[in-house]
């Protein structure tokens, strides 16, 4: 009888071992990332005819980017890079606009991450989750990523439909269109929980150039253009509050 | 008594054990598959570590490859423009026909020996073999198909979802899956037996010309087209003009460099007997009109390969033995392999399907 007890506990054994709950990390809050999607002052309704800051009467139909290789500095300036994850923000899916995060306990003083996908994933390979090229952000006959996309209509412009299209992406050395953003909070006594971002569409069109929609309204492949656009996109966000 | 009673724990073990196992993934893996590297050939550049090869994966690779619910229509598999009997081109076409009666704007080339391939397309836009067949599948003028709508029809499909499972160990159907799967099928296009292989082995030996071939190859052809692979993977501009239609700037179109304007990838000559037509738009009907066009009719200019500076000079004579030396690389035993053949389709006995029917 002894013996098969000891046979049944070794039969079980297997079962408890994978079954031990994960070893704890150090200690982890949530921190919560609201991206808002405006045109200068006004918040971007998908549709709506308006005015961008070249005075171009347009519409826009859709808006989304990647968001990656997030870090925090703490107050004191030491940087913790948080585990690779990777978000596609889009206009028409609100629930990506907010992006929930797994953080160490600490007093944030700024934020860092790439509008866009690093090289080392435009590489590798097929991608799931956000990276899946299935999300149509992902260049099937010139492998690469699209970083950001913007697209929508001009009544003046003479395309099909009157249709711009801005799709950018490059990762290539001179063609890397993922740009590094690095945005300080306000200085606050509390534990920040939310930090809320604004992204300005108008940069898109003048920032460090002027992107004309009538002169060049599409992007659809790595190169000139397209860092003319990440140059000017890496300007959009700023911090729109803290909570 | 006590030995009834020593039976229902002895069951109970028995019962635990069995559903533990079953429960357990790890205990039915699939079987892996070894991938073997011709004796004298470089290592392959694909990484197997991140895409280990299995009995269950290539069979689910070869499905996918021959099956025409890729494409928008249902007609178009990747097995459609890569025949087998063509080394896996399209047989006797200089462009392939794709979704809605549209061509293709390049040749398409053989399938073999793609584990040694770094980039893929005449223009090596792609970087990756896993991410090969989703330009296929997404071009307007092939497939026509939505990576999204292939990946819903295949988890719509029983069979996929259990040889999903088999493969990679649940019924998750995804679009890095799929790339997998399919890379592990054209992975197994190994072709390593031709007459040339076989004398490199000491187990055949050249007829005269096929030598005298061999050595003018040596001399002419090597730089570019080099042993074993027959291809350096380089992009070079042989002379070839613009197509005033397809207006194609070759690898240009993927570097935005000047000076890789008009260059192409190197095509590996192994079978080349069998994937005419030739050239990135298949302008050349056969090997003569290569030869013509290496020797007269290219067109030489700024970013045209500094070896070909004043064209080539092959003689009728060299032309010949050259012929003679490029028809031992042929694998018969490749284009009849019954692994690769399509399904239903047996030991590949049956005459090829005339797609003009």
């Amino acid at each position: 009888m002894k013996t098969l007890c000891y046979l049944l506990y070794i039969a079980l054994l297997p079962l408890t071992a994978f079954q031990l709950p994960e070893r704890q990390q150090a200690p982890e809050r949530k921190l919560r990332l609201v991206f808002h999607h405006q045109l200068g002052k006004e918040r971007l309704e998908t549709g709506k005819t308006v005015r961008n800051i070249l005075g171009d009467s347009i519409s826009i139909e859709k808006f989304k980017y990647y968001i990656s290789n997030i870090s925090l500095t703490n107050t004191a300036g030491k940087q913790v890079k948080l585990p690779a994850q990777y978000f596609l923000v889009d206009e028409n899916e609100p629930a990506s606009k907010t992006i929930s995060l797994s953080i160490p306990n600490m007093q944030i003083g700024s934020i860092g991450f790439l509008l866009g996908v690093d090289s080392i994933r435009n590489v590798s390979g097929i991608q799931t989750g956000a990276l899946d090229p299935m999300k149509g952000m992902f260049w099937t006959w010139n492998s690469g990523y699209i970083m950001a996309k913007l697209e929508g209509t001009a009544e003046a412009l003479l395309t099909p439909g009157h249709r711009f299209t801005y799709h950018v992406g490059g990762f290539r050395t001179g063609m890397n269109t993922a740009r590094y953003i690095e945005l300080s909070l306000p200085p606050t006594n509390g534990s920040v929980q939310e930090i809320h971002i604004t992204a300005d569409i108008n940069q898109w069109f003048k920032s460090s150039s002027e992107i004309k929609i009538a002169e060049t309204p599409v992007c659809h492949s790595p190169g000139e253009l397209a860092m003319k656009l990440a140059d000017n996109y890496q300007t959009m966000f700023s911090i729109h509050s803290i909570r | 008594m006590k030995i009834s009673k020593h039976s229902w724990i002895l069951l109970l073990i028995v019962f635990t054990g069995t559903g533990w196992i079953v429960t357990d993934n790890r205990y039915f893996k699939p079987k892996p598959v070894a991938f073997k590297v011709p004796k004298g050939w470089p290592q392959p550049v694909y990484d197997f570590s991140k895409n280990p090869l299995t009995e269950e994966g290539i069979s689910l690779g070869k499905k996918l490859f021959y099956d025409g619910r890729l494409s928008k229509d249902g007609n178009f598999s990747c097995g459609s423009c890569h025949q087998q009997f063509g080394a896996f081109n399209t047989y006797d076409h200089s462009l392939s026909h794709g979704y809605n009666n549209s061509l293709t704007t390049r040749n398409a080339p053989g399938l073999f020996n793609l584990a040694w391939q770094k980039e893929f397309m005449w223009d090596g836009g792609i970087n990756h073999l896993d991410l090969q067949p989703l330009a296929p599948i997404t071009a307007e003028n092939e497939m026509a198909e939505t990576i999204e709508n292939v990946i819903t029809k295949l988890k719509a499909d029983k069979e996929y979802r259990k040889l999903f499972k088999a493969a990679f160990g649940d019924e998750t159907i995804n679009t890095q899956r799929l790339g997998k799967a399919i890379s592990q099928f054209v992975l197994q296009l190994v072709s390593s037996n031709s007459k040339y292989d076989r004398v490199k082995r000491g187990e055949a030996s050249f007829i005269l010309p096929e030598k005298l071939g061999y050595e003018i190859f040596q001399q002419k052809c090597v730089s570019c087209h080099t042993e074993p692979m027959f291809t350096d993977y380089s992009y070079r501009n042989t002379g070839l003009s613009l197509d005033p239609v397809l207006k194609d700037p070759g690898r240009m179109r993927i570097t935005n460099n000047p000076k890789d304007s008009l260059k192409f990838k190197v095509p590996s000559l192994r079978n080349v007997a069998v994937t005419f037509p030739f050239g990135h738009d298949g302008r050349f009907f056969s090997l003569m009109n290569v030869f013509e066009h290496y020797r007269k009719n290219m067109v030489v200019s700024s970013t045209t390969d500094s070896l070909l500076a004043r064209k080539l000079v092959l003689s009728n004579y060299e032309i010949g033995q050259l012929t003679a030396f490029l028809f031992t690389l042929t694998d018969s035993s490749f284009l009849k392999d019954p692994r690769f053949a399509p399904p239903r389709t047996g030991t590949n006995t049956n005459p090829p399907a005339d797609i003009h029917q």
